[in-house]
């Protein structure tokens, strides 16, 4: 299987600073979507669809 | 079987040539992949969008002399560009593309092991991913072992874009297997760090790289939640980016034109003159600008614009995109320094020169350009126009005019042999002339020609 996986460096510390990433993007997105769900509360607006939704939706 | 050049890299196959038709071979060892691709309904999903080049299964594997494996026959792109010759939004739109493909991947259960622009090609005005042998079955807590190819290869070229100059994509020509971080923070203003995803992809990351040796067993303690989250967020911080906003020299041409409308109108209905009742399927526009005339083929003629102002570049190809135009590929090109042969053994990425052959050449208000500001003899000019294309339509513009006045302004005329007949007498060597008409009331003269035999 890593024959082929890893045909490419992932780099040096590449992984650990994806879980970095990970935690701080999964954080700002949590308030985000907090944020927009007590917008919406207070508006009666519905958040915007995601991009699968529209491609359901076609 | 000879693989292409650019193909040595991924053992999961190769690319090859028969007879003027690209072919992928795909080896055994990887039909395990392959077949999820295919049978999980991603490969469908993604070319119903046109996201994934289409194929079709070679059954007589005998004829190319394989005993294994599989031999697919991909949708045939005419022209391959490179991402050197890009402007910012078909840079952004093709990494935009590679995170979208990834995340559908990721939905069926697969992944995939590489992200470079060179897996990306343009075609009927879109970008398309066309490295079918990309996606790999994903394997749940493995981080994404294409995340610091992805920085280095589309991050990188689009955040110089953003923050330094909407030119420097060429950058990535000296680097084609990506610009290496270090090298990218030291381009980049202090500013970038306070944002946070520069920050975090970027400076965080060139921090990283080379100093922290892997920690055994860290690969495994990921997700695929983990893994959506940081697809999502480099879509989104992808999606943000715009070019740096910079005058050029060639911005507003059309519209602050010393030479007005009357002349455009005139050119314009030369040009369609004389392209009425000609036989070419494909045109190549040189110096295109905003592509004002490669507007004027229609929908059945390919054009390729090419210019080397990335702003009027990037100009068409958002013209093109929100009309839905599909027949002209733009791209930036310097043809005073245009595109080399790169790669390993010079042989992986063709030049530009080797790569633009059309039926039609345009090299309208170009000519002065090469000969006065750039010193090209004229002699030389026939003799690289010649191999481009059977026809040329060509524009002379003589010593008298605006233009090559403001072009010969600070500098000594050393150019005796510019001038209108010997212009002709060049290249009627190498064509035939079969019409010359002024430009309305202009000294500019306009020519089509034949290729001789």
């Amino acid at each position: 299987m890593h024959f082929f996986i890893l045909y490419i460096d992932p780099g040096s510390g590449s992984y650990i600073l994806q879980m970095i990433i990970a935690a701080v993007l999964g954080v700002s997105f949590f308030f985000k979507n907090f944020w927009l769900a007590v917008k919406a509360f207070f508006t009666g607006k519905r958040p915007k669809k995601d991009e699968d939704e529209k491609d359901r939706a076609e | 079987m000879r693989s292409h050049p650019a193909s040595y890299r991924d053992t999961a196959g190769f690319v090859f040539l028969q007879h003027g038709k690209v072919y992928r071979y795909v080896h055994p060892a990887y039909e395990m992949h392959y077949s999820s691709l295919m049978e999980s309904g991603l490969y469908d999903e993604l070319v119903k969008k046109g996201k994934l080049v289409g194929h079709s299964e070679i059954t007589e594997r005998d004829i190319f002399s394989f005993t294994d494996g599989k031999i697919l026959f991909p949708e045939q792109i005419p022209f391959i560009s490179y991402p050197y010759e890009w402007s910012f939004d078909m840079w952004k739109d093709a990494a935009l593309l590679t995170l979208q493909v990834a995340t559908a991947a990721l939905k069926k259960g697969m992944i995939l092991k590489d992200a470079t622009p060179f897996n990306v090609q343009f075609n009927k005005g879109k970008p398309v991913f066309i490295d079918t042998l990309s996606f790999e079955n994903y394997e749940d807590g493995k981080p994404w072992v294409a995340y610091r190819q992805f920085s280095e290869c589309f991050l990188a070229p689009l955040l110089l874009m953003h923050y330094c100059h909407p030119g420097t994509h060429k950058l990535f020509s000296v680097y084609p297997n990506g610009i290496p971080m270090d090298v990218l923070v030291s381009l980049l203003p202090k500013r970038s760090k306070w944002n946070m995803n520069t920050l975090l992809h970027v400076h965080l990351q060139a921090k990283f790289s080379g100093k922290q040796k892997q920690k055994s067993g860290v690969e495994d303690n990921f997700s695929k939640q983990k893994l959506e989250i940081l697809l999502k967020g480099l879509e989104s911080f992808v999606q943000k980016l715009s070019p740096k906003k910079i005058k050029t020299t060639w911005d507003d041409y059309y519209t602050d034109t010393i030479l007005g409308k009357d002349y455009l109108q005139a050119k314009t209905t030369l040009v369609n003159s004389f392209i009425n009742g000609l036989d070419f399927k494909n045109v190549i526009d040189l110096g295109a600008n905003e592509g004002y005339f490669s507007l004027l083929f229609t929908d059945d003629k390919q054009v390729i614009a090419t210019d080397s102002d990335p702003n009027c570049i990037n100009n068409l190809y958002l013209k093109n995109k929100a009309a839905g135009r599909s027949n002209i590929l733009p791209l930036v090109n310097d043809l005073t320094t245009p595109s080399p042969a790169i790669g390993w053994n010079n042989t992986e990425r063709a030049s530009v020169t080797e790569r633009l052959k059309a039926d039609l050449v345009l090299a309208l208000a170009l000519v002065h350009h090469l000969a006065i500001a750039n010193n090209v003899p004229l002699g030389l000019i026939a003799n690289w126009l010649q191999p481009m294309g059977a026809w040329l339509i060509i524009e002379f513009v003589p010593k008298t005019d605006e233009k090559v006045k403001l072009l010969l302004q600070n500098r000594k005329d050393i150019f005796v042999d510019y001038n209108l007949e010997h212009f002709k007498t060049i290249f009627a060597a190498k064509y035939h002339i079969l019409k010359e008409e002024k430009v309305g009331n202009t000294g500019r003269i306009l020519f089509l020609m034949k290729r001789k035999p």
